[in-house]
């Protein structure tokens, strides 16, 4: 399983997200669990689209095409917004 | 230890962080610490009208990573300056208008490095560093975006991400 955590505005609109996603060893990506989210959850899907939006996987930034392995966490980052 | 970095939601105390730095070395000959407050009112949302005066103010952050992060950014700084003692605090939670939400403070021979320093940390904190804020005025509940600003006031200290 790979756990899911949406930060900020995207943690409002993925509300109804189940944060625990089954996938295929290696398979998963970033990239097709945001068009996985797209088939049920249009408006989440189009924010992540967004260009300033980044990911992390166990809590280092990655690239979208990032493999995804049983046990990661996967975070969607909005733009960050502290100080 | 001469590095601080905490993420609390209780307030801090400036004269005690000042202290802290002071009293690493008999050497350091500057300090200089920022200390940021919630404002009562929020121009950079298109969502909030800034005259509305600002209820309150969430601060999420991602834990873990943002205290990876700071470290990092921490690190950073002392590559650049010579540091004898470095804090960042971040508070989350729900703060107030007029309350102290972060505090940076470094400790050094000289002013310049520590007024630079210090302006680094900041920039870098703004833009790196995985907090966010929402904000309630006139009921109505908003998460702030990123100000541009921010991320110029960054990229002047050159590349700082490895990827």
């Amino acid at each position: 399983m790979i756990d899911l955590l949406f930060f900020g505005r995207l943690g409002d609109l993925a509300d109804e997200v189940d944060r625990s996603v089954a996938c295929i060893e290696g398979r998963a990506t970033p990239l097709a669990i945001r068009e996985w989210l797209a088939v049920d959850h249009q408006d989440l899907a189009n924010e992540l689209s967004e260009p300033q939006v980044l990911v992390s996987v166990n809590k280092m930034i990655v690239k979208w095409n990032q493999p995804l392995f049983d046990g990661d966490e996967l975070a969607f980052l909005p733009p960050v917004t502290g100080g | 230890m001469t590095d601080l970095v905490c993420i609390q939601t209780d307030d801090f105390d400036l004269a005690g962080e000042y202290r802290r730095l002071r009293d690493i070395s008999s050497r350091v000959g500057a300090i200089v610490t920022f200390c940021g407050l919630v404002r009562d009112f929020e121009s950079s949302s298109s969502e909030i009208d800034p005259d509305a005066p600002i209820n309150n103010l969430t601060l999420q952050h991602y834990p873990g990573m943002t205290e990876a992060l700071l470290a990092n950014i921490v690190e950073q700084a002392k590559i650049r300056w010579p540091l004898y003692g470095v804090t960042v605090i971040h508070r989350i939670g729900t703060l107030a208008p007029t309350d102290q939400i972060v505090f940076v403070g470094v400790a050094t021979e000289h002013r310049k490095q520590a007024f630079d320093a210090a302006q680094f940390l900041m920039d870098y904190l703004k833009t790196q560093a995985t907090f966010w804020k929402k904000v309630t005025a006139e009921g109505k509940e908003q998460w702030l975006d990123a100000k541009g600003s921010d991320n110029d006031a960054a990229a002047e200290w050159g590349e700082s991400r490895d990827d």
